[in-house]
């Protein structure tokens, strides 16, 4: 289903749209602060997109020396070209050390390639461990956010599904009782795994270091207990040298939630002893954005969900109406890349008013992009007749100032007599969901003209 | 091999080389009291931080903070109310049920009230997580400004897993609700000598 429906049946329950829409402004508002407070955070976002075009234009270089000094330390290296490869390595290893049960800690990259469904009609138990991401398994729901995957759930909910699933009590939402019954329940399942799968928040090309942030600290659970430690990284995940670090890590979390550093930034850069490492570096389609010279630079992503937070589509849309792993602005520059035809809709869920662009912490020019991919959808991918002509017409009224003249005199009449339930029909778009302003006489040029008679 | 396809790919595509920039570090330098602001970032995370005189008083500010704790691991010279002892050979389940760890930070980080520890100060790498309650101590001459700062410092070691740790775990997953305690430590004390 296209965005537009899907976010008009999140529409229907209006109040919840209304907290949907302040949380995440909440959320906007501490970057805010969190970024007022940093001397020369302009000059570090310049200097993260940057280190990032360095790297897409290295990215070979870097990878393979990532790749050698992850060797060096100890560490298994994979390569996968796309979700199905990536899904048979991560099998493969589990099989290989004959693992039942694991440990996930947040990573959009294992959703992307599906890697639970895939594990678990193999017969191994997937627990997804950050507990925003542990709430929507139990809803067999995707995540709606990249930094907040249950954003789209209230309190009320979570305590019906935990009472369902984990046999709590009622509580009426208490996230206290309801995180401290959370914290039992994955603490038995951390002591039980024989794996655990993180993502890679950053690797390190100068040492093959990866970097993992959480603030539950459940990457380091998992990874810490399980003999096994599996970490699954985007190829754009590098980063030249461990000093980049202390651009990126300053600009991360305060972009993501406002926090000055996530509470647990865990270096990892040689396997415990008696414990294995394994990293799998995932293309799925990576390779092939890196050839759009005009959008290359999604590739820049950091993944902290700030320009969803900002997006006032994405807060009163929520994240399932986009129908993509990364949904929000940069999911809606990622996914056309992938699938043009189940995508094209998504460009055109924005107010182009550039506000993604303005907090991306590594200055992806998002509005821009959503712009490019716009022309060329309405050249390949075929039109709605109605928006088509409709547009056919806008562009001929707008090329005829007389016509414009006329058009306007007429709409501003017929605005101002014509009955209610003919102008908020579903005939006009226009009045959907909104009211119109108020007509008031003449337009800027009968204003313009008078005010220089009078002169 | 998928190895080989893509790194051609990634030739093929990536576009002309761009420089590396240089991180200019007067752009960030601030005359700041770094005690003071490291403390307040700690308070703000979820943490707490103090100044304390003098070594002496360590085990009693410990006692005071965590008066019921019966299982302690200490990692540190400066305390002695460690009552279990962990080696490379202790099996990391084990430290379930420990109710406080204290570990010596290397450094800390003024600008974010993050402390750097490595797998050297607390020997088993699930210790400072698993703990229900953290203790973290640092020597005040330790604190930097800034993350660029730190990493001047940490870079240059060869290391095995270390990490910046800011504050107890937590969450806003249910509703934006910050709530402390999520799967780590449930709080966290830094004490600052």
């Amino acid at each position: 289903m296209a965005h537009a429906q899907e976010a008009t049946t999140f529409n229907e329950n209006e109040s919840k749209v209304n907290w949907h829409d302040k949380a995440l402004w909440f959320v906007r508002q501490k970057r805010d602060k969190a970024a007022f407070n940093v001397k020369g955070w302009e000059t570090l976002r310049d200097l993260a997109s940057a280190i990032k075009a360095n790297v897409m234009s290295n990215l070979d270089i870097y990878l393979e020396e990532f790749e050698a000094n992850a060797i060096k330390n100890g560490v298994t290296v994979h390569w996968a070209k796309d979700a199905e490869e990536h899904n048979k390595i991560v099998h493969g290893i589990l099989q290989k050390t004959n693992v039942k049960k694991i440990v996930k800690s947040k990573s959009m990259l294992t959703e992307e390639c599906h890697l639970n469904p895939y594990l678990e009609a193999n017969g191994i138990e997937v627990i997804d461990t950050d507990l925003g991401e542990r709430i929507v398994q139990l809803a067999e729901e995707p995540p709606s956010h990249i930094v907040l995957p249950a954003i789209h759930k209230t309190k009320e909910e979570v305590d019906e599904l935990f009472q369902e699933h984990l046999g709590t009590k009622p509580c009426n939402g208490d996230p206290q009782y309801l995180t401290d019954e959370a914290r039992k329940h994955l603490r038995n399942k951390f002591l039980k795994a024989d794996a655990a799968v993180t993502g890679v928040n950053f690797a390190i090309a100068e040492t093959g270091g990866i970097v993992v942030c959480t603030n539950e600290g459940n990457a380091d659970m998992g990874a810490h207990l399980a003999k096994v430690h599996i970490a699954c990284m985007g190829m754009e995940k590098l980063i030249p040298q461990e000093k980049h670090l202390g651009v990126f890590l300053r600009l991360l979390a305060r972009s993501a939630t406002g926090q000055p550093i996530t509470t647990y930034s865990s270096h990892f850069n040689k396997p415990a002893p008696g414990t294995e490492m394994h990293i799998v570096i995932v293309d799925n389609g990576r390779t092939e954005q890196l050839s759009r010279e005009d959008f290359r630079a999604s590739l820049h992503c950091i993944r902290c969900g700030a320009c969803m937070n900002t997006c006032p589509i994405y807060r009163r849309s929520g994240g399932h109406s986009y129908n993509a792993t990364i949904p929000g602005p940069i999911g809606s520059i990622l996914s056309p890349g992938k699938d043009l035809t189940k995508h094209s809709d998504l460009p055109f869920a924005s107010t182009l008013c550039g506000s993604c662009s303005d907090v991306c912490p590594v200055k992806i020019n998002i509005h821009e992009q959503l712009y490019k991919w716009r022309q060329i959808i309405t050249k390949d991918v075929p039109q709605p007749i109605v928006k088509k002509s409709v547009l056919k017409v806008t562009g001929n009224v707008l090329a005829n100032s007389k016509m414009y003249d006329f058009v306007g005199k007429s709409s501003r009449f017929m605005l101002k007599h014509t009955p209610r339930f003919l102008v908020y029909s579903k005939l006009n778009t226009w009045g959907k969901e909104r009211e119109l302003p108020e007509v008031k006489n003449g337009n800027f040029d009968e204003w313009y003209k008078k005010r220089k008679k009078n002169e | 091999m998928s190895r080989e396809s893509i790194l051609n790919a990634v030739r093929k595509n990536k576009p002309e080389a761009l420089p590396l920039p240089e991180i200019d570090l007067n752009v960030f330098a601030e005359d700041k009291d770094l005690v003071k602001t490291f403390i307040e970032n700690v308070q703000f995370v979820g943490g707490r931080a103090i100044v304390l005189e003098s070594t002496d008083t360590i085990d009693a500010k410990i006692k005071e903070f965590y008066p019921h704790a019966s299982k302690i691991v200490s990692c540190t010279t400066e305390s002695s109310l460690g009552n279990i002892s962990i080696s490379a050979a202790t099996e990391p389940h084990g430290l379930e049920s420990i109710d406080l760890a204290i570990v010596k930070g290397d450094l800390a980080v003024s600008e974010n009230g993050a402390v750097w520890i490595e797998e050297n100060d607390f020997t088993i790498r699930v210790l400072p997580f698993i703990t229900n309650d953290l203790v973290l101590i640092v020597n005040k001459e330790d604190i930097h400004l800034h993350l660029h700062d730190a990493y001047e410092t940490i870079s240059k070691r060869d290391r095995t897993f270390g990490l910046f740790l800011s504050g107890p775990s937590k969450t806003a997953d249910i509703e934006q609700c910050l709530v402390i305690g999520a799967q780590g430590a449930i709080s966290l004390t830094v004490l600052i000598l």
